[in-house]
Formats: structure tokens, C-alpha cells, sequence
């Protein structure tokens, strides 16, 4: 069963409501300056011939003054334009305007504008059948607001409808991009490195294969890969290269393919390696490069805690040598490794070894999965164990409830016979006199 | 009850701000709790044959930004529908209220409940009542619950709260904008296994369902992670043979999960096992001499009550008790425990002679 989308309750017929708002905006347009409005005489001719779309129109245009409502009158007054422009066949002629009126800042309450404006949005959205896609022009209208007021967080619980909302409005990918890219936008100016980066990527998707060489999807792949090798918690690299546009910057800018191969799979000496061949390049790119050598330095920790196999520990020396770095900072650096959530484990200051419970595989590949499928066995087969010595254990205790249940009635039968009972309960009491 | 519809909630209408806050628009959520869900479909059930739907009042906590509500507890209000009318007793609502509250001062009202998904303009009265200032929930919004009862389907909860609309006063006072809210269906460990094990009556013929012991309980945890397992490894060696396509995600989850077991050496293990078997054995062995002791005091006990109804003789009888006393003394394992005795009677003869 959908969820009613008449949520917007009004006794009253048409006519009524609509003079009533067009004295409203009248008497508004008035109180700021604009004496010569008189939207309600016209609304009233109008009605008398019927035209009711003609009507609308001329609420909708006069409803930009609606922004200099006092902020306590503001929802109820849109709301009842709201509902109004609903009773008109031709409703989407009128959201785009709508829709722009409530993008401009809402005069009356600086404080609060942004979350008026948010909030007869969504009304709008919501009173939208859920396959319309004009759901979707409002949706940037939100973000447009969202992205002004700086206020990701509201909206961030509710991306995660974004995907089932796409599919029934049924975008092509170039709608698909543009709504994306306008999260990616909203998120990063509200700082949200992580969320604009997981769009970005999402955003790459959308672009078809013939596409893959056009200026605009190179610059976006590029600027998913710098912030994906700038950002400080994120390691894993395999999205990345698993795009075809990012597959096709191998031949456009092949030193950036080269930079995120190095970053995906291979170690700091490869990285170091590099930067000889390439001198000054990142700085040229304007790249961090302090942040690119700790990221790098995080990551061979992680691959050689990964490659240590069965034995599971790492003296400091190996890792010292590895980072190149004095043997003091090692355990410094396991320390960020394990809070970067790469690597679990302890360190063993008394055999200067690092034993790792956990390690992060770069590159996943079929050797780790035998792994996995090893490991998920050994489980099963305890398991397995336990169960039988439970099934064991049941069987015996209803044995044994079951001897003892035979016993009570062998006693019980023992009882009505009269004289063994006596005899059986002297015997009993026979070793307490003694 | 799944959380399928699709719509949007990013701010709460601005409502007057509580004294010394800021006013805010900051969205909304609600947490229901199982019990109110169960007495709203329990008074579904008994409601009259005529009406489609029954309304009662949903109490609970607030926190004090407003921004989350928890549902906790409901009660019914009679009310009759027709088609040109509604009539609710506020005067058994303010009452029953007033009673909640005593009870439980720690929840206050946060709005009602309809046993049908409908909205009408009755139900936009009946929110205006409960979101009034004085008795209702201002300077907050009302919370509107709708539990859908349609036999044969599933029950749908949905939950509102409401905006005014209409720029006219009296047109204001009989209207009002539903807005949905995110709501979330909230029960611990302890309620969900109580309610799967009534929920396996179900299917039953005499709708009764034995309650497990603890060890078939354990078994059939145990079987159903192996069946988990058994899920798992199967992807894992389609994987393997090429027949699904890897997601590295999953691989370094499970990876992951799978590596929780601490590495530890055998050596370790077999050191803190034997400790730990000793500490146990101790352990077991001051219960048992606990229980001794407490059973040795039992019998001393009642020992003492039945010879103690002999002694209204006085002295004499006492004297003779004394001997037995004695006597148990030199009868080996109980000796002590029959030395104690002759010593309490001696305390309470010489009570008995004061």
C-alpha cells in the first residue's frame, strides 16, 4: 500500500482559498512599498471566466513576495499555495517557478530561511507521485538551498534513498551525473571530503564508454584520483581503477596512471623510485607531497604486514627498513597504521616484534580468497564439533532424566506395596545411625 | 515493517522555540517501542463492528532539542465518525492523561494514534487538538501515528507530524499539512527473542509453542551459523571457480571477520587454560565447603527446634539433652556438629533458668 500523498488537508472550495491568499500577497506586497498590487481583483475576474491556470499563474508570480512573510506565516501560507497549484492539471508548469521563488534566500528570517525554504521543498517533493520526475528538479532545488545554508548533515541521512529514487524516475546518465556531481558540490562545501569523494566516483560511473576521452570525464577523473591520493583515510585504491575512465587516463596522462598504480599495489621503494624519475612533478601538480609520503609509508606497513603468511609477526627491524625510517619511530607508525584501520595487532616491545591479528590486503586477489574459503572451513568444522558433543551431551541428559523418571516410579510402585517400602526406607536410613 | 516509501524529510516545521532556545528547524525522528505497537493493534481488534477506525493517545519521552521522539506507551480514547462529524471525549483523555502521568511522571504526551493509514480532514481536527496549546504537546509538534489493520496484510506503520496551512485563522484552526517522518521500530535482544518464540505459534494448529531449554537453544544457534556458513562458502567457491564475479569488498569483510580470533600462541593457551582450570577448581572447591556449612546449620537448626519444644520442664530435661549432647560427640564423623548442639542447648537452658 503507498503512503497517501494527500497530506495537505484544507476544508474550503477553490475559489474561497485562492482570494483569501491573493489578499494575503496584496496586503504583503503592500506593507513593503508595492501599493499598486492587486492580484485578488484580478484573481476574481479571472475566476469568473474560469481560467483557473490563468489564476495560478499570477499567484505563482506574486508569490515571490512571499519570501518577505513574517517566518511564523511563511509555511502556512506556502503550504496553501501549495495545495493550490496541486488542484491545477497542468502542475508542472508551475514548480520550476516555485521552485526558483524558494532557491532565493527567504528575507524575513535569516536564521531560519534555509530550513523554511527546506521544508516547503520537501512538502513539494513529497506530495509528488514517488515515479514523477519532476521530483527530480525539485531534488536540485533542495540541493541548491542545502548547498547555501551549508547544512549536509539534514540531508545526509536521506541520500541513502538516492539510488531507489534514480531508478523510478527513471534518469538517463547525463541527469544521473548532474544530480551527483550536485551532492559532490554541497558535500565539499561542507567539508565532507569522504561523501563528495564516494559521489565523484558514483558520478565517474555514469559516463558512457564513448565518452571516455572527452576533457570533461579526463578533468573528473582527475579530480576523483588527486583527492582519492590526497585524502588522509582513504586507502583502498581498487575502485578507482576498476572505472573505464580512470583506465583511460593510462594513455591521456600516463604519470598519473603511474602514480595511482604505485599508490593501488607496490611499495615506497617503487614510490621513491618515482619521484626520481619524475622530479618536481608533484609539486608542479600541486600535490601534497608530505601527505603522499605518509600515505605511501601507511601502506607498505600494510602490504608487508599482509605478506608475513602463517608466522603472523614482524620484527621492528623489517619494518624500519621497509619505511626507512629510525627504528625509535617504529612503533609511531604501526600506531597510525593500526588507527588508519589497515593493520590490527599488538606490538611486543620485550621481542621488538609487531604480531598482527589483522591485516588489510591491497590488492584482493584469488590467493586471499582461498584463504577466506580455508578459514570459513576451519570455522564450519569446529562448529560442526561442538554441535555433536552438544547433541551428545542432550542425548545423555534425557537418558538419564529418563533412568531417573524410572526410578521415581519404581519407588512410587515400591510405595503402594506396603511393607518393601518400610524395608527400603530402614535400609536407607541405615548408614546416618552408624 | 519495511521503511520502502520514498520521501523526504529535511526540516521540521519552525514552531515556537521553548524558553532561552533558539527556535530550529531541525528534522525529526521517532522511535517506536513494540508495546505501544501492540495496544494499538490490540484495541484494532476490539474495536466497535461499525467503525473503520479507533484513535488513542501515544505517550512517551522527548529529548529536549525535540529533534527525537520515543513512543513508549498508548492508551485508547472512544470517539464516534461519521460522515459529517467527529466526536472525541476529551474529557476521558484529559482524565486518563492526568492518571498516565501520576503513574509514570517520566513520560509526557506526544500525540495519537490512528488504526488506519487514511488522512482526512478529521484526522487534521483531531491533530489540531492534540498539538493545542494548554493541553496538547505545544510548544512541539504532535506526533501522528497510523498503524494500518487491513486483515490478511501487512501491518504498515507511518508517522507525521504536522504543518499549518491557509493564511486565514479560522481556515488554519480545521486544517493542517501531514508531513512524514523517518520512524524506526526499536525492541532489545531479550523482547525480539521472546517474540520470535510466540511468533513459531503461529503456525500451529493449537497455537502453542514449547519454550526451549537452554541447550536446544545453544544447538539450534549453532546450526543456524552453520547454515550461514554454508551460505558464505558457497559464494566463496563460486568465486573460486570462476562463476560469480568478486566483489574485493567482500572479500577483505570477510576477511576481516574472519581474522578476529587474536593470534595467540598454543603454548599461551595450554599456560592460561591450566591456570584458569585451577582457578576453577578452587572455586569449586570453596562452594562445595560453603554448601557443607550451610547444610551442617540447616540440620542444626531444625535440630535444635524440635528438642528445643521439649524443654518447658526446664533444667532437668536439659540436663539430660546435655548428656546426649555429649554422647554425639564421641560418634566420630559427627562429632562436632553434636558438640555444637549440646552447646546451644546449654545457652538455652541457662536462659531458661534466668
Amino acid at each position: 500500500m503507498p503512503a497517501p500523498t494527500t497530506t495537505l488537508l484544507i476544508e474550503g472550495t477553490f475559489e474561497e482559498l485562492v482570494e483569501e491568499l491573493a489578499t494575503y500577497i496584496d496586503n504583503l506586497k503592500k506593507a513593503h512599498g508595492d501599493e499598486d498590487s492587486n492580484i485578488q481583483a484580478e484573481c476574481t475576474a479571472l475566476l469568473a471566466e474560469n481560467k483557473k491556470d490563468d489564476v495560478l499563474k499570477k499567484l505563482v508570480t506574486g508569490s515571490a513576495t512571499l519570501n518577505e512573510a513574517p517566518e511564523k506565516e511563511f509555511i502556512a501560507a506556502y503550504n496553501l499555495l501549495v495545495h493550490l497549484t496541486r488542484q491545477s492539471p497542468n502542475l508542472n508548469m508551475f514548480l520550476p517557478r516555485v521552485c526558483q521563488n524558494l532557491s532565493a534566500p527567504v528575507r524575513s528570517s535569516p536564521a531560519n530561511g534555509a530550513g523554511l525554504a527546506l521544508s516547503i521543498l520537501s512538502t513539494v517533493f513529497n506530495t509528488l507521485q514517488p515515479d514523477n520526475d519532476n521530483r527530480y528538479h525539485v531534488f536540485l532545488a533542495i540541493l541548491s538551498v542545502v548547498r547555501r545554508s551549508a547544512n549536509f548533515e539534514t540531508l545526509r541521512p536521506q541520500l541513502k534513498h538516492l539510488d531507489q529514487w534514480l531508478a523510478a524516475w527513471d534518469m538517463d546518465e547525463e541527469d544521473q551525473r548532474k544530480l551527483y556531481l550536485a551532492i559532490v558540490e554541497v558535500a565539499t562545501v561542507a567539508g565532507e571530503e569522504e561523501h563528495a569523494y564516494q559521489y565523484l566516483v558514483r558520478a565517474l560511473r555514469t559516463i558512457p564508454s564513448d565518452e571516455l576521452s572527452t576533457p570533461e570525464s579526463q578533468q573528473l577523473s582527475l579530480r576523483a584520483l588527486k583527492s582519492a591520493l590526497t585524502h588522509p583515510t582513504h586507502f583502498d585504491f581498487q575502485d578507482l581503477t576498476a572505472l573505464d575512465t580512470i583506465q583511460a587516463l593510462r594513455n591521456s596522462h600516463p604519470i598519473y596512471f603511474q602514480l595511482l598504480e604505485i599508490f593501488t599495489a607496490d611499495l615506497l621503494d617503487d614510490f621513491n623510485d618515482f619521484k626520481d624519475e619524475h622530479d618536481g612533478w608533484i609539486e608542479e601538480q600541486e600535490l601534497d607531497a608530505d601527505a603522499l609520503n605518509r600515505k605511501m609509508r601507511l601502506l607498505t606497513l600494510a602490504s608487508i604486514a599482509a605478506s608475513t603468511g602463517q608466522t603472523r609477526s614482524l620484527p621492528y627491524a623489517h619494518i624500519a627498513k621497509a619505511l626507512q625510517i629510525p627504528s625509535s619511530d617504529v612503533e609511531m607508525w604501526v600506531i597510525d597504521v593500526i588507527r588508519a584501520g589497515l593493520v590490527e595487532g599488538k606490538l611486543s616491545q620485550l621481542t621488538q616484534t609487531f604480531l598482527i591479528h589483522r591485516s588489510t590486503y591491497r590488492v584482493f586477489g584469488e590467493n586471499q580468497w582461498r584463504e577466506v574459503a580455508s578459514r570459513l572451513d576451519m570455522w564450519r568444522n569446529s562448529l560442526v564439533g561442538v554441535l555433536q558433543v552438544i547433541q551428545m551431551e542432550k542425548a545423555s541428559f534425557i537418558q538419564m532424566k529418563d533412568a531417573e523418571n524410572k526410578e521415581i516410579e519404581a519407588k512410587l510402585n515400591g510405595a503402594t506395596s506396603g511393607r518393601a517400602g518400610g524395608f527400603s526406607r530402614l535400609r536407607k536410613e541405615e548408614p546416618e545411625l552408624e | 515493517m519495511g521503511d520502502t516509501e520514498s520521501f523526504l524529510h529535511l526540516a521540521r516545521p519552525l514552531g515556537p522555540a521553548p524558553v532561552g532556545a533558539q527556535p530550529s528547524t531541525a528534522p525529526l525522528s521517532v522511535v517506536i517501542q513494540p508495546q505501544a505497537v501492540f495496544s494499538i493493534l490490540d484495541h484494532s481488534l476490539r474495536r466497535p463492528a461499525d467503525q473503520d477506525r479507533v484513535i488513542g493517545t501515544l505517550l512517551g519521552t522527548r529529548t529536549e532539542d525535540g529533534t527525537e521522539v520515543e513512543i513508549r506507551n498508548c492508551y485508547a480514547v472512544p470517539h464516534t465518525e461519521t460522515a459529517e462529524q467527529v466526536e472525541v471525549d476529551m474529557d476521558y483523555q484529559k482524565q486518563m492523561l492526568a492518571l498516565h502521568l501520576r503513574a509514570n511522571p517520566r513520560e509526557v504526551l506526544v500525540g495519537w494514534y490512528a488504526t488506519s493509514s487514511e488522512l482526512n480532514t478529521f484526522s487534521a481536527l483531531i491533530q489540531n487538538f492534540y498539538s493545542q496549546q494548554g493541553d496538547g504537546t505545544f510548544p512541539h509538534p504532535a506526533v501522528h501515528l497510523t498503524v494500518s489493520t487491513v486483515p490478511g496484510k501487512d501491518i504498515e506503520a507511518r508517522t507525521y507530524i504536522s504543518a499549518p496551512i491557509g493564511v486565514t485563522a479560522e481556515r488554519a484552526a480545521d486544517s493542517c499539512l501531514f508531513i512524514p517522518v523517518p520512524h524506526e521500530l526499536k525492541y532489545g535482544e531479550a523482547e525480539k527473542s521472546g517474540l520470535e518464540l510466540i511468533s513459531g505459534a503461529k503456525d500451529r494448529e493449537d497455537r502453542s509453542q514449547g519454550i526451549l531449554t537452554d541447550i536446544e537453544a545453544l544447538e539450534r544457534a549453532v546450526q543456524h551459523v552453520l547454515d550461514m556458513l554454508e551460505r558464505v562458502s558457497n559464494y566463496v567457491n563460486n568465486v573460486l571457480d570462476e562463476e560469480a564475479t568478486p566483489s574485493s569488498a567482500l572479500g577483505q569483510f570477510l576477511m576481516n571477520a574472519l581474522s578476529l580470533a587474536p593470534k595467540v600462541d598454543p603454548q599461551d593457551i595450554e599456560r592460561d587454560f591450566n591456570n584458569h582450570i585451577q582457578d576453577v577448581l578452587v572455586v569449586s572447591y570453596l562452594a562445595n565447603t560453603i554448601r557443607t556449612q550451610i547444610d551442617l546449620s540447616n540440620r542444626l537448626a531444625t535440630a535444635a527446634l524440635t528438642m528445643g519444644t521439649g524443654d518447658p520442664l526446664g533444667g532437668a530435661a536439659g540436663d539430660g539433652e546435655r548428656k546426649e549432647g555429649g554422647g554425639g560427640r564421641g560418634r566420630g564423623g559427627r562429632g562436632r556438629g553434636g558438640g555444637n548442639r549440646g552447646d546451644r542447648n546449654n545457652n538455652r537452658d541457662r536462659e531458661s533458668e534466668q
